[in-house]
């Protein structure tokens, strides 16, 4: 291992955590989420930026970003919500290969608008893999720096960097364009669910902006709108599937899951528990979960249907995208 | 019931819920199983992991290298050969947990609710008064009796939802309203039919009344039964509780502090359908 301690982290922001792609696999089962980052979009392109696989480990911040002081020399990328980075005291673009010195201290805060920033590094951070992925799940201490979110005084190692990191940017037109105004329209695809409500449940969903709570974070986004009506079948069911019309027999829960609980829609994001015994109606698909990762409590989503056809069209395009001879260009 | 095909539901462009039924039943569930060893036996391309639940799993899927209409083809098909009823026989472990029964923390965690929140009857007692036993030592000696079936794991790392394999065994109970705060470490619980073991301290619902010195999940991964994996259990493993006295209880707690305490797991044993149902019937006759 060529890994060496790359930055010290001076203050940690708020719960900004290592993440990676595809997150920990083959362990859901016994209740261990994918976990990896909530705007996959913006993470992808920053290891663009920096010279790695797309897939590697990198920062994720959440509202209020981090202060790194950097301890060796190398490249950075920033990406996804502006939170006001600076680098040495001088302000630093988003979305474009950064060179860093040793010793220089990069400054971030918070932002007007999104929810997530990431921060790349080049050769990919180097924590050690736990059950096969860096991936933080903090609910568990689980992956990433010792489990948990980052914290002042830890060192973070990088692996082996691409020997030349050529200096680019991203693309205006092929970045993610985070809603700043109040209501976000997000795809999701019927189902699995969508029975328990029926047809009328399904339309008045639909018809329905959806206030994004503050009790939110990388288990689930709770919502708030209006009453939520039931088909019959979630009346008439077998006891074992519980008492109120949201309940069924204990499932596996989707990531991108609408889960309704009681009459409180809770969208499962990455860190969401495996299974419960609540109906998932609507489903997000893939390639629609980073502008979850962008929204800010008090914003409105408005959900839009999409078929499954459409939803893997929107994955394949946004993977054509998050790849360097589409996304980069010179500096 | 049980369908007579499994149901196939969309959720997402990634994810696939098949139901191959609709009801808590044993049966069912060594469907599930059978239905996710013979997915796992098959290898396909494209198929990444699986979520086994009661009556139901969750397939994770590549629709880049698999399609929809491609995954349910194959599971129909490998359902049809796999679900021939008598014919399984599912690799399954026998795990041994210690357990001190009315163990001085979940009474104080109970008297901490009633005194807080409601003043409900003590967990044991509901459920003697619930399933009709005579008091708290023969809850405690039906419950040790029979072997579990980890049914299903999940919403929390490790927690496990078990099954009493012994009908006569059946004990049920209706969950906490509302919720606990907190529940101790290690505590065990029934809920609905369903007997679980609280693999860390976490809010909960079910009645509790017993605690092992044993953790179900280790993110240190000290012990040497976590090299492998963060948690215990896995889906088609089987559990026997054995009750404990304080004195044991201190002495296996000294040894998992130490890092040096081995759970038991027999590992060399097959669960055969066919045997089940034979000694399921020959206990009919009987009563």
């Amino acid at each position: 291992m060529s890994s060496r301690a790359f930055f010290e982290v001076v203050e940690p922001g708020l719960e900004t955590c290592v993440q990676e792609l595809p997150g920990r696999i083959g362990h859901w089962e016994q209740g261990f989420p994918p976990s990896g980052p909530a705007d996959a979009w913006s993470f992808r392109l920053a290891n663009l930026l920096v010279g790695n696989d797309r897939e590697a480990a990198a920062l994720e911040c959440q509202f209020l970003g981090p202060t790194l002081r950097m301890l060796e020399d190398g490249v950075i990328a920033l990406t996804g919500a502006e939170m006001m980075p600076r680098l040495d005291g001088a302000p630093v673009a988003l979305w474009q290969s950064i060179s860093v010195r040793r010793g220089q201290v990069l400054a971030t805060g918070g932002g007007p608008t999104g929810a997530r920033m990431y921060i790349a590094f080049s050769g990919g951070i180097d924590t050690p893999p736990v059950l096969g992925s860096r991936a933080t799940f903090h609910m568990a201490g689980v992956g990433g720096a010792d489990g948990f979110a980052i914290k002042a005084g830890q060192m973070l190692p990088v692996g082996t960097a691409a020997p030349h990191v050529m200096a680019h940017q991203v693309d205006a037109g092929l970045r993610p364009q985070i809603e700043t105004g109040k209501v976000v329209t997000v795809e999701v695809v019927p189902g699995p669910n969508d029975d328990w409500l029926g047809a009328e449940g399904v339309a008045a969903f639909l018809a329905a902006n959806w206030t994004v709570l503050a009790q939110s974070n990388r288990t689930g986004m709770r919502l708030k709108g209006p009453a939520i009506s039931f088909a019959p079948r979630a009346y008439d069911k077998l006891p074992e599937h519980g008492q109120d019309p949201s309940n069924i027999l204990d499932h596996g829960y989707p990531i991108g899951g609408i889960n309704i609980a009681g009459q409180t829609p809770i969208i499962l994001l990455q860190d969401a528990p495996s299974t419960g015994g609540f109906v998932n109606p609507f489903t997000v698909p893939s390639a629609a979960l980073w502008k979850l990762g962008q929204i800010r409590p008090g914003q409105q989503i408005r959900f839009l249907p999409v078929t499954l056809d459409e939803a893997h069209e929107m994955r394949r395009r946004q993977d054509r995208i998050c790849t360097a001879a589409q996304a980069l260009k010179p500096l | 019931m049980i369908y007579e095909k499994p149901r196939f539901y969309p959720a997402g462009d990634r994810f696939i819920e098949v139901e191959l039924g609709n009801e808590m039943s044993f049966s069912l569930n060594i469907a599930v199983h059978a239905l996710a060893a013979a997915i796992r036996a098959a290898a396909l391309p494209g198929i990444i992991e699986l979520i086994p639940e009661m009556a139901s799993m969750q397939i994770s899927y590549d629709a880049d290298r698999i399609a929809f209409d491609d995954v349910t083809r194959e599971v129909e098909r490998l359902y049809a050969s796999a679900s021939a009823g008598d014919e399984i026989e599912l690799d399954s472990r026998l795990i041994t947990i210690p357990v001190l029964y009315f163990d001085p923390w979940c009474e104080a965690c109970i008297a901490d609710y009633r005194r807080r929140v409601t003043d409900k009857t003590e967990d044991p007692e509901l459920l003697c008064a619930l399933n009709n036993l005579a008091g708290r030592s023969h809850l405690k000696r039906l419950h040790a009796a029979p072997e579990y079936w980890v049914a299903a794991l999940g919403f929390w790392p490790g927690l496990c939802s078990l099954m009493p394999l012994d009908p006569r065994a059946r004990l049920v109970a209706p969950k906490y309203n509302p919720p606990r705060s907190w529940t101790p470490k290690g505590a065990i619980g029934i809920g609905g039919a369903i007997t679980c073991i609280y693999p860390d301290r976490t809010p909960g619902g079910y009645q509790i009344f017993a605690r092992t010195p044993v953790p179900i999940w280790d993110r240190e991964q000290k012990l040497p039964a976590f090299r492998e994996s963060l948690a215990l259990f896995r889906p088609g493993d089987r559990v026997r509780f054995i009750p404990i006295e304080r004195d044991e209880y201190d002495y296996i707690e000294g040894k998992v502090n130490e890092g040096v305490y081995e759970h038991s797991v027999v590992d060399y044993q097959k669960f055969s359908m066919a045997n089940y149902r034979r000694w399921l019937s020959r206990l009919e006759s009987a009563a």
